[in-house]
């Protein structure tokens, strides 16, 4: 909203600079935009021609320039470069004010100069900056008053008005907020009624009150529509609308004076006498001001004569009545509808005016008279006429909120005290009526304040009025200490430590997007109808919850590539999404993927290992150590973007909670990938009572007594897999502690066999074993692995 | 004899420590250790005698050879560590590293820019009193929208702004535009005193660019007792803030509007960069104030909507963009910086 700082010295004694007004802004919850110097602070400046350039006699930089202006020829000194012979100019002459200063003639380098060609910047123009010399258009005549292209000299202020405040829309609502915060008594407009002879148009709401809850009309007649005085068009013009005619400016100015929209009708083109305000009819005509022809639908509110809609109501007018030069009689509306029925209709018909914007966001019920008769004032000043009676249809008046309450309940609000002074004073000037009935102090809201309804209102205006920043931070007090203990959710602390476990692994935390397209979600083999789907989204292909966090690594690890990053361990913790049955599913999940080496430590010279299975198998069970009731076991159906023979299944008290293993190389390849790609994902509520029986783990004795080592080597078929080896060995030597150490294929081992070599320790809690029982042990593995595998010792 | 022993003793006394003392070698040291102390030595020689003499001689000349024999093989041992020590020595001299070749370097795993700052914040607020609370971010519309007083033609619930999810099939459900709905959900169920955050993500419709994201993080903050007030929220913003920012960050309102909270504040913070002293600065735009979050008095209407009498209770909250705080802080310029997951953004958190 453009606010002139001249229009609002109509309403409150302002001497505060524009710094300072914006200041005040702010502490009232209104952002400037922008402010603007505008118009022209200057006199006695005219236009003139150029007629003749000379070098001065006494300065190669100066040049002696001979003007024809409105009463002769005059000769200046300038020292500007883009002289041209010609050219209309902007000629001070001696005697003129340009801002503060006086202009005097003065003698430069021996030459008397009886005037200043000046500079945009000189006439502090600055909208229109050009270097050196203003150059006019070259229609305008020598002896133009410039100050009169450019109007009074004025500050525009852009305000940013809260969606909560039409009453702002307005200089009379800014002065008014301005007023209350600066305790400035404001100068009311000359609403004085004015009683005018004969009827107007008969006025029938048939819409009821959730269309038109009041409407009044006037009709005036034998008006004369000239061209609306300087003092009317240069404000117009300042907000950035061009001056037509008096009687359209006219109402246009009183929607910038004090927020009303009004309506004119040339009463002469209305058909039948009558006003209706109604939904319009399925199907009907309508051709708007805009020249756009429109088929209306009963989802539109207008305003009709006996016969056809001749507006949409608080919208648009129409074509067919219109104000013309040539209007006689006009008939002049000024109503109130109800918002929700111009928000309606404006978006039926997709378009928003200065109108429209106040209607919806709703105007003051109770200026509807006051415009009619500011309005009816300035058009008889202005264009004569006789004046009707008003029509003032108002079927159920607007009852405005009555708050009672007591000055202590407004600090209990706030921490602070206000005083009850200035309190009396906020409320007597923002009231419509403020009484103090003992300890009780009853507010009555105005009408333009329909969000004002209880204390806590009354609370904030307080607060605002009296500035926030006078608001003191409060004491501390002893409830600041922890109120009551509680946990965080379980996983924010699981999530913290699993992604401390990945960290220190050298993996990336990546954060992406929910959003994931429909091929994303058919590469990895989910079914959209199960996957919650956006209805509007930001685009094709944004418009999936995604069901997995690897759709959006992969995506990440494309994107390094291309950045010439080759070796990426990457994770996410997020959730994932489903549909279970009609009702939104989320999960909580982690999901890694790396490609390319292995992070480590790094040095000129000494290899890095790659990325494999076992890597990621790794980082898996170094994720979940600690965790009890943990398994790893192969796939038997891998997911779809998983490799169908490298894939395990994560197990977590026995029920499958993810994966972890090689991604399918058609998925990697639907995502431009060319390297393979190691990654793991898995739900983390299913690790909750494992993290929370985790906290109360007791210690375990550190065995004092010596273990003994063995290694053993054995030739076992090549298909049995370790997981069998190992099984066995659980159970002929459930004491020992057993690793691989070493696993051979090739020269010395026939062709269907492998050898292992397994390392034990053997030791026992209470003793140092003797070799005989160690050997008996090694025995029995060494049998079982024979019996039960058909191992051979190698 | 004993004067005759004796003289031995005095000789082998000065012939040993003689040649101990000029010995420059280890091997050779061993030897000469064997030859007076070994079994066959020169000194074990002697005293082999000592057992065929009388007591009285056995008196003076045990005591004399014992003291040769200690003395002797300290001399061995100190010169044995001596010829060590220069051994070692020589080989440190020879020693010629690169000591300035580049280190082996740790590939240190990160977290995110956003996970440093939400822990950063959360770790203050925890301290605070806080706990945490989460709720669901596909969101219904009565928690996200109507228990939160904003009706249903509010044009934040329009197509504009808020996300709607298609294809549910029992209610409406949008993604959540705000952590505002793990207020309601916490008040319906846990009486007052009630004291939470809840950081999480959350979702507009917004285009995307440098300062916009339809994917972003808010921590919320609510406290609802007895007599709380607008002076609490601005001492707690206060205390909060300067963990953040340190001490000497300032916390300052201005009036704003969210229709659930009444009284309404912008609330901003002092900026750290030029403390208000540079007018050109970049930051602040040289207003010396940066714009960080809003917040206000739980309006009464969301209060009664969860079952809290306003008249007995109040309480503040909180709404504040991860974002924009992790970018202030961490003087990132583009939102978007936190979503490409670039490797070479995100090593350096």
């Amino acid at each position: 909203m453009k606010i002139l700082y001249s229009w609002l010295k109509d309403y409150l004694d302002l001497n505060l600079c524009a710094a300072e007004l914006e200041k005040k802004f702010t502490a009232l919850g209104i952002e400037t935009a922008e402010i603007k110097n505008t118009g022209a602070d200057f006199e006695g400046v005219h236009a003139a021609r150029i007629e003749k350039i000379e070098r001065h006699p006494n300065a190669d930089k100066l040049s002696l320039v001979t003007l024809a202006t409105k009463d002769g020829q005059r000769c200046v000194v300038c020292g500007a470069k883009n002289l041209v012979q010609g050219d209309i100019v902007p000629l001070a002459r001696a005697g003129a004010r340009l801002g503060k200063n006086k202009l005097e003639a003065a003698e430069i380098r021996g030459v008397v100069s009886k005037g200043m060609i000046c500079s945009s910047d000189e006439l502090g123009l600055t909208n229109t900056r050009q270097k050196g010399i203003m150059v006019l258009d070259k229609n305008t005549p020598v002896g133009q008053d410039i100050a009169a292209l450019y109007g009074r000299a004025d500050i525009v202020f852009d305000l940013e008005i809260p969606s909560n405040r039409p009453d702002l829309l307005s200089h009379l609502g800014v002065a008014r907020e301005l007023g209350i915060l600066l305790n400035l008594p404001l100068k009311q407009p000359d609403y004085k009624a004015r009683q005018g002879s004969g009827p107007t148009l008969k006025i029938n709401l048939e819409a009821g009150p959730e269309g038109c809850a009041r409407y009044i009309g006037r009709t005036i007649k034998n008006v004369k529509n000239t061209q609306s005085p300087p003092w009317l068009s240069e404000r117009l013009a300042a907000m950035g609308v061009n001056p037509k005619n008096a009687l359209v400016d006219i109402t246009n100015y009183i929607l910038y004076d004090i927020g009303h929209p009004l309506h004119a009708f040339d009463a002469d083109r209305l058909e039948s006498g009558e006003i209706n305000v109604r939904w319009a009819a399925e199907g009907e005509a309508f051709t708007g001001l805009d020249g756009i022809n429109r088929v209306l639908t009963a989802q539109t509110l207008v305003i009709a004569d006996g016969k056809k809609p001749v507006a949409l109501a608080g919208v648009l007018g129409g074509r067919a009545d219109s104000i013309g030069q040539d209007t006689k009689n006009v008939f002049l509306e000024a109503a109130w509808f109800w918002p929700p029925a111009i928000n309606k209709t404006a978006k039926k018909i997709g378009i928003s005016t200065e109108a429209s914007q106040r209607f919806e966001r709703g105007v003051d019920i109770e200026s509807c008279a006051k415009a009619m008769e500011l309005a009816t004032k300035l058009i008889t000043e202005i264009c004569g006429g006789e004046i009707s009676q008003v029509n003032d249809v108002y079927p159920a008046k607007y009852h405005p909120a009555v708050i009672n309450f007591k000055p202590a309940d407004i600090a209990k609000i706030l921490g602070m005290d206000i005083g009850e002074e200035r309190l009396k004073q906020i409320f007597t000037q923002l009231a419509a009526k403020f009484e103090i009935q003992g300890d009780n102090w009853v507010f009555t809201a105005p009408s333009y304040r329909r969000d004002l309804t209880h204390k806590w209102d009354l609370a904030e205006e307080a607060a605002r009025y009296n500035g926030l920043d006078n608001l003191a931070a409060g004491e501390i007090r002893s409830t600041q200490a922890a109120l009551y203990f509680a946990e965080n959710p379980k996983s924010v602390d699981i999530g913290e430590r699993l992604a401390g476990n990945l960290v220190s692994l050298g993996f990336f935390e990546c954060r992406n997007f929910d959003f994931v397209s429909l091929k994303d979600i058919n590469t990895f083999g989910f079914d959209a109808k199960n996957t919650p789907e956006i209805k509007n989204p930001l685009a094709e292909g944004m418009q999936f919850m995604r069901p997995a966090l690897l759709v959006s690594l992969l995506k990440n690890i494309e994107y390094n590539q291309r950045q010439s990053r080759a070796d990426l361990s990457l994770f996410e913790y997020g959730k994932t999404f489903a549909l279970h049955k009609g009702y939104p599913q989320e999960s909580c999940t982690i999901a890694g993927a790396a490609t390319g080496l292995t992070p480590r430590t790094k040095f000129f010279g000494a290899a890095q290992n790659p990325v494999d299975f076992y890597y990621i198998k790794g980082a898996v069970e170094f994720l979940l150590e600690g965790f009890g009731n943990i398994a790893l076991k192969s796939s038997a159906n891998a997911p779809v973007f998983m490799h169908p023979k490298i894939c395990m299944d994560i197990i977590i008290e026995g029920k499958i909670c993810g994966v972890l293993g090689k991604i399918h190389p058609l998925a990697a390849k639907a995502y431009d990938i060319k390297t393979d790609v190691w990654a793991f994902e898995f739900a983390v509520k299913p690790l909750e009572r494992q993290f929370d029986a985790q906290k109360f783990k007791a210690a375990r004795d550190v065995n004092i007594y010596p273990s003994s080592r063995r290694d053993l080597s054995v030739l076992i078929d090549k298909t049995v897999k370790f997981e069998n080896v190992r099984a066995v060995i659980a159970q002929a030597a459930p004491a020992a502690v057993c690793a691989l150490v070493d696993l051979y294929q090739g020269a010395g081992v026939p062709e269907n066999k492998k050898s292992i070599t397994l390392r034990f320790e053997f030791s026992a809690p209470d003793r140092t074993l003797t070799d005989k029982e160690i050997n008996a042990q090694v025995e029995t593995v060494l049998s079982s692995l024979q019996n039960r595998l058909g191992a051979a010792l190698r | 004899m004993t004067e005759e022993l004796k003289t031995k003793l005095e000789k082998l006394d000065t012939e040993y420590s003689q040649k101990i003392a000029a010995c420059a070698d280890s091997a050779a040291l061993q030897d000469l250790q064997v030859a007076v102390l070994g079994r066959k030595g020169a000194l074990t020689e002697l005293l082999k005698n000592l057992k065929d003499m009388p007591l009285e001689d056995k008196k003076i000349f045990g005591p004399l050879s014992n003291d040769l024999k200690n003395k002797l093989t300290a001399a061995f041992e100190a010169r044995q560590s001596a010829l060590e020590t220069a051994q070692i020595n020589a080989e440190l001299s020879k020693t010629d590293m690169d000591l300035t070749l580049p280190a082996r370097t740790f590939d240190k795993g990160r977290r995110h820019p956003l996970s440093v700052a939400q822990k950063r914040m959360t770790d203050i607020l925890a301290r605070m009193g806080f706990v945490w609370a989460d709720g669901p971010f596909i969101e219904d519309e009565e928690h996200n929208f109507d228990l939160l007083n904003i009706p249903k033609n509010h044009p934040a619930r329009d197509v504009q702004d808020t996300f709607f999810i298609k294809n549910t099939q029992k209610q409406d459900f949008v993604l959540r535009t705000h952590t505002s709905g793990v207020q309601v959900r916490t008040m319906k169920k846990q009486n007052p005193p009630i004291r939470i955050i809840a950081p999480g993500r959350v979702y507009r419709s917004d285009s995307i660019d440098a300062t916009h994201s339809p994917v972003f993080h808010q921590i919320e903050g609510l406290y609802v007792d007895k007599n709380i007030s607008l002076a609490d929220l601005k001492r707690d913003l206060t205390v909060f803030m300067q963990g953040l920012f340190g001490k000497g960050a300032q916390v300052r309102f201005r009036p704003s509007f969210f229709p659930f909270t009444e009284p309404s504040v912008e609330v901003d913070v002092s900026c750290v960069f030029c403390a208000g002293q540079n007018a050109a600065c970049g930051v602040c735009k040289g207003t010396g104030w940066k714009e960080m979050l809003g917040a206000g008095i739980v309006h009464p209407n969301v209060l009664r909507n969860c079952g809290i009498d306003p008249e007995e209770y109040s309480g503040y909250a909180f709404g504040m963009g991860m974002e924009r705080l992790a970018m202030f802080s961490l003087n990132i310029k583009d939102i978007r910086a936190f979503y490409e997951n670039d490797a070479r953004v995100l090593e350096q958190f």
